[in-house]
C-alpha cells in the first residue's frame, strides 16, 4: 500500500478524533450542566419535573438522524455545521442525566432527609451536604450512559457537517473503502470503551457508602 | 399572662390540632412543660406521637391552636434557628450514611459554625457519654454500627449543641435491657444537670414510669389522660388501663412502692 495514502489517512484519523472528542466533550458538559440543574429544580417543583422529563423523553425518542434533520431548518441554532451537531448532541444526552439526577435525589431515604431537616439544615445545605453526595453515584451512572451514547451519536453528526470520525466512515461507505471505514469505526469504538472504563473507575472512586 | 412573661411555661401546647386532607391527626392537644420535666407520650402506633413532636420544631405547623416555646409562639420563630436549638432523636435515627460517626455527631455544631477544635472536643465528650469509645467509633460509618450503637450516635448528635429542649422519639427502642437502663440513667443525669425539658416518646410503660415527670396517653390523636407516674396506676381510662395490663403483676407491685 502507498505510504503517502497511509500517512494522509493517519493524519485524518488524528484530526477527526480530536474533533470528535471536542464535539462529545463540549456537548456532554453542556448537557451535564443543564441536566443536573433541571434535575435539581425538578426535585423541588413537581411541574418542572413533569415538563423537563417529558421534553427530554420526547427528544430521546426521536431517531438521532431525524433530530439532526429537524434542527437544520431552524434559524440560529440550525443549518449545516458544527454548532447544529452540538445542539443535537446536547438535546440527545439530556434524558439520562436529568432522570438519574431526579432518581438519585428522590431516593435519599426518608429518615436521612428528615434528620437533615430536623437538625436545622437549610434547603441548599441539604442539597449540598446530603442529597448531591448521596445521589452522586446515580448521577454519574446517568452521565456515563449519556457520554457513551453521545460518542456513537456524534458519528452521525458528520452528515450535517459536524465533523468527527463519522466523516471517515461516511466517506469510506461512499467510496466502498473498507480501510477508511475501519479507520473511523475503530477509534470511535475505542473512544466509547475508554469513556466507559474511565467513568466506571470514577463511579467506584466516588461511591464510599 | 405578660407578653414575654416569666410565668409562662417553657413549652406549652394550647388547643393544638393538626389535620391533613380533612383527616384529624391531632385534636386540641393541650399541655404545659417546665424545664427539668419530661413529658412522656404514650400511645399505640399511629396515635399521633411523632406528629406532636414535629409540631414543636416546625417540621409541621398546627392547623389549629399554637405551640409556645420559652414564651413565644413557635410559628413566629425561624424554623432553621428553632431546630438548631432543639435536640431531636428521630424515630429511625437518620444518621447520614456518607458521614463518619464523628461528623454525624458534629452536625449541628458545624451548622452553627463552632470552631473546629471545640467541635472535636465536644464529639469526644459526647461519644464517651453515650458509651462509645471515640478512638474506635469516631471514624466509622453508620453502616459499620449495630442498631444500638446507631441509636447512641443519634442521641449524641441530638445533644451536641447543648439544647435546652430534647425531643426523643423512641430513642432507646433498639437497645438491650442493660444498655437501655444505662442510657435511661444518663438521660436522668443530663436532665437534672442541665435542667433540660424533654418530650419523650416510648411504647414501653416501664420506661415511661422511670423517665416521665408526667405521662400523656394519646389515643387516635386525642389526649386521653395526662398524669404523674404515681397517679398512672389509678387511672381508669381504657388505653392507660390496657398499657397497665401489659405489666406482669409482680412488676406492677414493685413499681407501686
Ligand atoms: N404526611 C401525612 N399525611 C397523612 N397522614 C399522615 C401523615 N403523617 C402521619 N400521618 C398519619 O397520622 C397518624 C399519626 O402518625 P404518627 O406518625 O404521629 O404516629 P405515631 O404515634 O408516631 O406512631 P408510631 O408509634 O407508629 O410511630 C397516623 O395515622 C398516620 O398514618
Ligand atoms: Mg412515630
Amino acid at each position: 500500500m502507498d505510504p503517502t495514502v497511509i500517512r494522509t489517512l493517519l493524519g485524518d484519523v488524528l484530526q477527526l478524533t480530536g474533533e470528535h472528542i471536542i464535539l462529545v466533550g463540549v456537548s456532554c458538559s453542556v448537557a451535564i450542566l443543564i441536566g443536573v440543574s433541571a434535575g435539581i429544580l425538578g426535585t423541588r417543583h413537581a411541574t418542572v419535573r413533569r415538563l423537563s422529563v417529558t421534553a427530554a423523553s420526547v427528544l430521546q425518542t426521536i431517531p438521532s438522524l431525524a433530530l439532526f434533520g429537524f434542527l437544520l431548518p431552524i434559524p440560529y441554532i440550525g443549518g449545516i455545521g458544527r454548532h447544529t451537531a452540538m445542539v443535537a448532541l446536547v438535546l440527545y444526552s439530556l434524558l439520562p442525566i436529568l432522570r438519574n439526577t431526579i432518581v438519585g435525589i428522590t431516593s435519599v431515604s426518608p429518615p436521612v432527609r428528615e434528620a437533615a431537616i430536623a437538625m436545622g439544615m437549610t434547603d441548599p445545605q441539604i442539597l449540598r451536604l446530603v442529597e448531591l453526595p448521596l445521589a452522586a453515584p446515580t448521577i454519574l451512572a446517568g452521565i456515563r450512559i449519556a457520554l457513551v451514547t453521545n460518542i456513537g451519536t456524534a458519528v452521525i453528526a458528520a452528515v450535517i457537517g459536524g465533523g468527527g470520525l463519522g466523516e471517515l466512515i461516511f466517506r469510506g461507505v461512499a467510496s466502498v473503502n473498507t480501510l477508511e471505514i475501519l479507520a473511523g469505526a475503530i477509534p470511535a469504538a475505542g473512544l466509547a470503551l475508554l469513556a466507559d472504563a474511565g467513568m466506571s473507575l470514577l463511579e467506584r472512586k466516588i461511591a464510599p457508602v | 399572662m405578660d407578653a414575654k412573661g416569666n410565668n409562662l411555661p417553657y413549652l406549652s401546647f394550647r388547643e393544638v390540632s393538626y389535620s391533613v386532607a380533612g383527616r384529624s391527626i391531632l385534636d386540641r392537644l393541650s399541655f404545659d412543660l417546665e424545664r427539668g420535666e419530661t413529658l412522656v407520650l404514650l400511645g399505640q402506633s399511629g396515635s399521633g406521637k411523632t406528629t406532636a413532636l414535629r409540631l414543636i420544631n416546625r417540621m409541621l405547623d398546627p392547623t389549629g391552636g399554637d405551640v409556645y416555646l420559652d414564651g413565644e409562639p413557635v410559628r413566629a420563630l425561624d424554623p432553621i434557628v428553632l431546630r438548631r436549638r432543639i435536640g431531636y432523636v428521630i424515630q429511625d435515627f437518620g444518621l447520614l450514611p456518607h458521614w463518619t460517626v464523628a461528623e454525624n455527631v458534629a452536625l449541628v455544631p458545624r451548622l452553627l459554625r463552632w470552631p473546629a477544635e471545640r467541635q472535636r472536643q465536644r464529639v469526644g465528650e459526647l461519644l464517651q457519654q453515650v458509651g462509645l469509645d471515640p478512638a474506635t467509633f469516631g471514624s466509622r460509618r453508620p453502616r459499620q454500627l449495630s442498631g444500638g450503637q446507631m441509636q447512641r450516635v443519634a442521641v449524641a448528635r441530638a445533644l451536641a449543641a447543648e439544647p435546652a429542649l430534647l425531643l426523643f422519639d423512641e430513642p432507646f427502642g433498639a437497645l438491650d435491657p442493660l444498655t437501655r437502663r444505662e442510657m435511661q440513667q444518663q438521660f436522668l443525669d443530663l436532665r437534672s444537670r442541665y435542667h433540660l425539658a424533654s418530650v419523650f416518646v416510648t411504647h414501653d410503660l416501664l420506661e415511661a414510669l422511670a423517665l416521665g415527670t408526667r405521662i400523656a396517653v394519646l389515643h387516635a390523636g386525642v389526649l386521653e389522660t395526662i398524669v404523674t407516674p404515681q397517679e398512672f396506676f389509678s387511672v381508669k381510662t381504657p388505653v392507660a388501663r390496657a398499657f397497665l395490663d401489659t405489666l406482669p403483676k409482680t412488676t406492677t407491685q414493685g413499681a407501686c412502692q
